[in-house]
C-alpha cells in the first residue's frame, strides 16, 4: 500500500481528532479533522487577527469602516465570507458591529468581455452578502492619481491631452514595458496605490488584505529578489503602512492549501463565485514570460506540500524586520514608499560600479524612485 | 547584417553578453569593466592599506583562482602595495582536493607567490573522509564548513597575516540571504551581507572582493585570461536549504539577469531592518559585525564547489519537524494562559520555537564576546569554541584513539595517521 492510499485509508477509518463525533475528511498540519471543526479552525484564524475590530465597552461608537479588496480569488472571498459571519455575530449579540466593509474590485484586464464577466460576477457578490458597500475600479484609474510622479518615470508618459481613453493608455504604458517581471511589477504597485487612494477617499481606516502566510511568504522572498527588500516591514507585517492607514492580513496564519480547501467546502457555497487561477506548476517555460512572481508561487507551492511550517517561519521571519525611520526620506515616486537619503535608483550604491551606466539628469527633473522602481523602469 | 560592435569602445567587435547586464562587450573591454567593478569594490569599501599582507583562500576553483588573477593585476596596476599569499585547505577528501591542490601548486607559480597548504588532519585529526565514514554523508558540510572555517584563519595565523580574502561572488552572497530567510536566521541575515567580517578585535579579518562579480563572468574572466583553474564538485551531499536557495538563484538570474544583484541589495537593506537585540549589530557603528570569524555557518558555499540545487531534504524535514513540535508545544502553553482546563502533557518548557520571539531575544541579548576556546585557544564566544564541540562528538565515537585526542598536536596526529596507514594497510 502506498503512502497516499495509506492517508486515504486512515482518513476514512478515522474520527475527527477534535469534536471525536463526525469523520475525519480533512487535515489541519499533522491532525485528522471533519469538515466542520477544518472551517471553525479557519474561521477562528482568521478572526483572531480581527481583535482590535472587537466590540469594546458599550459606547456606541460609530462602525470604523475597512477597504476589503476583492480579487474573486478564493482567499479574498473566503475572507469576505468569514467577516461576513463576523460581523452577523456581533449583530446577533450587541445589534451592532465594531466594523464595516467597503468592498472593492479592480479589474486587471481592459477587454470588454472581462470586464462585463467581472461586473457580472461582482453583482453575485452583492446578493450573496448584501450587507456591505460595493466598488469596482479599472486598473487604468491609477493613471489619475496625483500621489504618482509621472514625470520622473520617463516612461509613455499616460498624457491627458491627447483625447485617448485610459484604458489605451495603461495599455500602451504597460506594453512599453519590456520584461514580464517589471510589467507585473509595475502593474501590482499601480493596483495598491489606487487601493489605497480608494480607501482613503472613502474614509476608510485600513485595508484587509486576504494574503495567506503562503502568498506573504512569496511575496517576502519575490520583494527580496526585485530589491525591494526594504520595503518588507510594510508589505508583510500588520500595521500602520507609510501611505497613512493600516495594511493587515486577516489571513496571514493560514496556508494556501487550507483556504483554497475551506472555500471549495459545500457548506459555503462559494466556490461557484470564485475565480480559481491555473495552478502556477503549469508556468510558462519560456523565460521571457515568466515573471519572478510566478517563480516563487512555484516554489513555495512545492514548499508548502511538504514544509507548511516553514513557509509559516519565513514569514515570521520577515514580520520580525523593523521598518527604518520615515525621518529623512522622500516618497518613491512610484510605489510611494519612504526612500532613505541617498539610496535612490538603481545607481551609486556599492553593487553599481559603473558609474558611466547613470542615466544623466534631463531638464534638470529627476524624481526619487526606490531601487525597486527603478528597477522595474530602468533595468 | 553587420556584426556588433563592443558598447564601450565600439571599435572592436563584440564577442560577450554581460551576464550581469547583457551588454554587448568585446574581449578586451569586458576584462577591463570586470577588473575596474573590483578595483571600485576595494577601494569605496577601502579595505587594504598599503603594506598589509593577504592570505588569498584559494581552492584551485574559478572564485579564489580569478581572485588571484585579478588581486595580483590590480595590485601592481594601481599600488596597492600588497603582499599576496595562497593559502589552501587540505580538506582530506580524496579524489577532490588531489587534482585541485595540484592547480593552486601550478598558480603559485604562475602568479609567483608563496603558498601554504594547511590539512584538516594535521589542524584536528581528521580527514573530510574520516568524518564521513564516522558520522554518514548527512550533515556532514557543517563539520567542513566550521572546520574550513578555522583552517583558514588558524592558517594565516601560522603565516603571521590578519586578513584573508576568498572568492565568495555575488551568486554566493544572494543564496545565503535566501537560505537565511528560508531558515528564519535573522541574525546570520544581519551578517552575511557585509563585505568585512571580523572587526578589529578578532585576529583574522575575511573580507570578500567580488561579492558583486556574477559567478557567470567569474568563469568568462577565467576563460578569456585562459586561466588554469580546477572545475569539480564535491563529492558529498549540500544541506538542502542551500541547494533550495541554490537553484532559485538560478532561475532567478534566468527570468531577470539583475535579480543576482537586486537580492544582494535586498539584503543588505535588510540587514539594516534587523532589530539590534537580534543582530548584535550597532547599526551606529557601521557594519561592526562581532565575532562571525567564530562562527561557521555563515557561508558555507566558499570551496565547496556548485551545489546545484540538489535536494537531500533531511535538513529541511529535520526543521519542519521541530517547527511542528514547537507550535504544538506552543499551543498548549497558550491554553495556560488561557486557564481551560487542560490535560496533564502540557509542557511549558518544552517549546523553543513559535511563541519563541521573547525568549530568543532575551537569549541574543547576552552579547557575544569575545574569548578564546578552553581546548584549542582559538578565538571563539563560547568556551569550547564549535570545531573542537563537533571534534568531541566525533571523538567519542572513535575509541581506539581517544587517548590521544585531548592532544591537538603536531605528533599525535601524525601518529594517528600512520596508524590509520596500518589500519588500511591491514584491511
Amino acid at each position: 500500500m502506498s503512502g497516499k492510499e495509506e492517508t486515504v485509508e486512515l482518513l476514512r477509518n478515522s474520527l475527527c481528532k477534535r469534536c471525536h463525533e463526525e469523520n475525519a475528511t480533512h487535515s489541519i498540519r499533522s491532525e485528522q479533522v471533519c469538515h466542520k471543526c477544518f472551517s471553525q479552525y479557519v474561521t477562528t484564524k482568521a478572526v483572531k487577527r480581527m481583535e482590535t475590530y472587537r466590540i469594546r465597552g458599550s459606547s456606541a461608537k460609530p462602525p470604523r469602516k475597512l477597504l476589503l479588496p476583492l480579487s474573486f480569488g478564493p482567499s479574498s472571498a473566503s475572507l469576505l465570507h468569514i467577516l461576513d459571519q463576523h460581523i452577523q455575530g456581533q449583530y446577533d449579540r450587541m445589534n451592532r458591529a465594531a466594523y464595516e466593509l467597503f468592498v472593492v474590485h479592480i479589474d486587471l484586464y481592459v477587454d470588454p468581455v472581462d470586464r462585463k464577466d467581472s461586473s457580472e460576477l461582482l453583482e453575485k457578490y452583492k446578493i450573496r452578502f448584501p450587507r456591505h458597500t460595493y466598488s469596482s475600479f479599472g486598473l487604468e484609474d491609477a493613471l489619475l492619481l496625483d500621489g504618482i510622479e509621472w514625470k520622473s518615470l520617463h516612461i509613455g508618459q499616460p498624457n491627458e491631452s491627447d483625447g485617448k481613453p485610459t484604458t489605451e493608455r495603461l495599455q500602451h504604458l504597460l506594453g512599453s514595458i519590456l520584461s514580464a517581471t517589471s510589467r507585473s511589477d509595475i502593474a501590482s504597485t499601480l493596483l495598491t496605490r489606487l487601493l489605497v487612494d480608494v480607501a482613503k477617499r472613502n474614509s476608510c481606516e485600513g485595508i484587509l488584505f486576504g494574503d495567506s502566510t503562503t502568498r506573504l511568504a512569496e511575496k517576502t522572498l519575490t520583494e527580496t529578489a526585485k530589491g525591494r527588500g526594504f520595503s518588507l516591514p510594510w508589505q508583510v507585517s500588520d500595521g500602520d503602512a507609510p501611505y497613512g492607514l493600516g495594511f493587515n492580513y486577516p489571513l496571514r496564519d493560514l496556508l494556501k492549501k487550507e483556504i483554497v480547501i475551506f472555500s471549495s467546502l459545500a457548506t459555503h457555497t462559494l466556490a461557484e463565485i470564485i475565480i480559481y487561477q491555473r495552478t502556477s506548476s503549469t508556468v510558462s517555460a519560456s523565460s521571457k514570460l515568466t515573471t519572478i512572481d510566478d517563480l516563487m508561487t512555484q516554489y513555495f507551492e512545492s514548499v508548502e506540500e511538504n514544509y507548511p511550517s516553514i513557509v509559516a517561519n519565513v514569514v515570521r521571519t520577515s514580520s520580525k524586520l523593523q521598518p527604518t525611520s520615515i525621518l529623512d526620506t522622500t516618497a518613491c515616486g512610484l510605489c510611494g514608499l519612504p526612500v532613505a537619503e541617498g539610496t535612490d535608483g538603481i545607481n551609486g550604491w556599492g553593487g553599481d560600479q559603473n558609474s558611466d551606466s547613470r542615466p544623466e539628469i534631463k531638464d534638470g527633473h529627476y524624481g526619487v524612485l526606490c531601487y525597486g522602481c527603478s528597477r522595474s523602469i530602468n533595468g | 547584417m553587420a556584426p556588433a560592435l563592443c558598447a564601450i569602445c565600439r571599435t572592436s567587435r563584440a564577442l560577450i553578453i554581460r551576464p550581469k547586464n547583457h551588454q554587448k562587450l568585446c574581449k578586451s573591454c569586458f576584462i577591463a569593466i570586470f577588473e575596474a567593478e573590483i578595483h571600485h569594490t576595494i577601494t569605496t569599501t577601502s579595505l587594504f592599506s598599503p603594506g598589509d599582507r593577504i592570505a588569498i583562500g584559494a581552492s584551485g576553483g574559478k572564485d579564489s583562482t580569478v581572485l588571484a588573477s585579478v588581486l595580483k593585476t590590480l595590485n601592481e596596476r594601481y599600488n596597492y602595495g600588497l603582499e599576496l599569499v595562497l593559502l589552501s585547505i587540505d580538506e582530506g577528501i580524496k579524489g577532490y582536493r588531489d587534482d585541485s591542490l595540484e592547480t593552486v601548486k601550478r598558480n603559485a607559480v604562475q602568479y609567483d607567490m608563496p603558498l601554504k597548504i594547511v590539512g584538516y588532519d594535521e589542524l584536528y585529526g581528521w580527514t573530510m573522509d574520516q568524518v564521513v565514514e564516522a558520522i554518514g554523508k548527512k550533515g556532514n558540510c557543517t563539520y567542513c564548513g566550521v572546520f574550513r572555517r578555522q583552517a583558514l584563519d588558524r592558517g594565516a595565523k601560522m603565516l603571521g597575516i590578519n586578513h584573508v580574502v576568498t572568492g565568495h561572488n555575488a551568486d554566493d552572497v544572494a543564496e545565503t540571504i535566501l537560505m537565511n530567510l528560508l531558515r528564519g536566521d535573522l541574525p546570520r541575515l544581519a551578517r552575511s551581507t557585509s563585505i568585512v567580517t571580523g572587526d578589529a578585535n578578532s585576529e583574522v579579518r575575511r573580507s570578500k572582493p567580488l561579492k558583486y562579480a556574477y559567478e557567470k563572468e567569474i568563469v568568462l574572466y577565467a576563460h578569456h585570461k585562459k586561466l588554469d583553474y580546477f572545475t569539480t564538485e564535491c563529492l558529498y551531499s549540500p544541506e538542502a536549504f542551500r541547494g533550495s536557495a541554490r537553484s532559485l538563484i538560478k532561475n532567478l538570474e534566468r527570468v531577470r539577469p539583475s535579480a543576482i544583484l537586486d537580492v544582494v541589495r535586498s539584503g543588505e537593506d535588510m540587514a539594516k531592518l534587523v532589530p539590534e537585540v537580534v543582530s548584535g549589530v550597532s547599526h551606529c557603528k557601521s557594519q561592526k559585525v562581532s565575532l562571525s570569524s567564530a562562527d561557521g555557518e555563515d557561508e558555507g558555499a566558499g570551496g565547496c564547489g556548485s551545489v546545484n540545487g540538489r535536494n537531500s531534504g533531511g535538513e529541511m524535514a529535520d526543521m519542519e519537524k521541530k517547527l511542528r513540535q514547537d507550535e504544538e508545544a506552543s499551543s498548549r502553553e497558550v491554553d495556560i494562559s488561557a486557564s481551560i482546563p487542560l490535560s496533564a502533557n502540557s509542557q511549558k518548557h518544552d517549546r523553543i520555537g513559535e511563541s519563541k520571539p521573547p525568549q530568543k531575544m532575551g537569549k541574543k541579548l547576552v552579547r557575544q564576546t569575545l574569548g578564546t576556546c578552553k581546548k584549542c585557544g582559538y578565538m571563539s564566544s563560547q568556551d569550547i569554541c564549535k570545531a573542537c564541540t563537533l571534534l568531541e562528538g566525533l571523538n567519542r565515537n572513535r575509541p581506539k584513539i581517544e587517548i590521544e585526542v585531548d592532544v591537538e598536536d603536531e605528533e599525535s596526529s601524525t601518529l594517528r595517521r600512520r596508524m590509520e596507514g596500518i589500519a588500511l594497510g591491514a584491511g
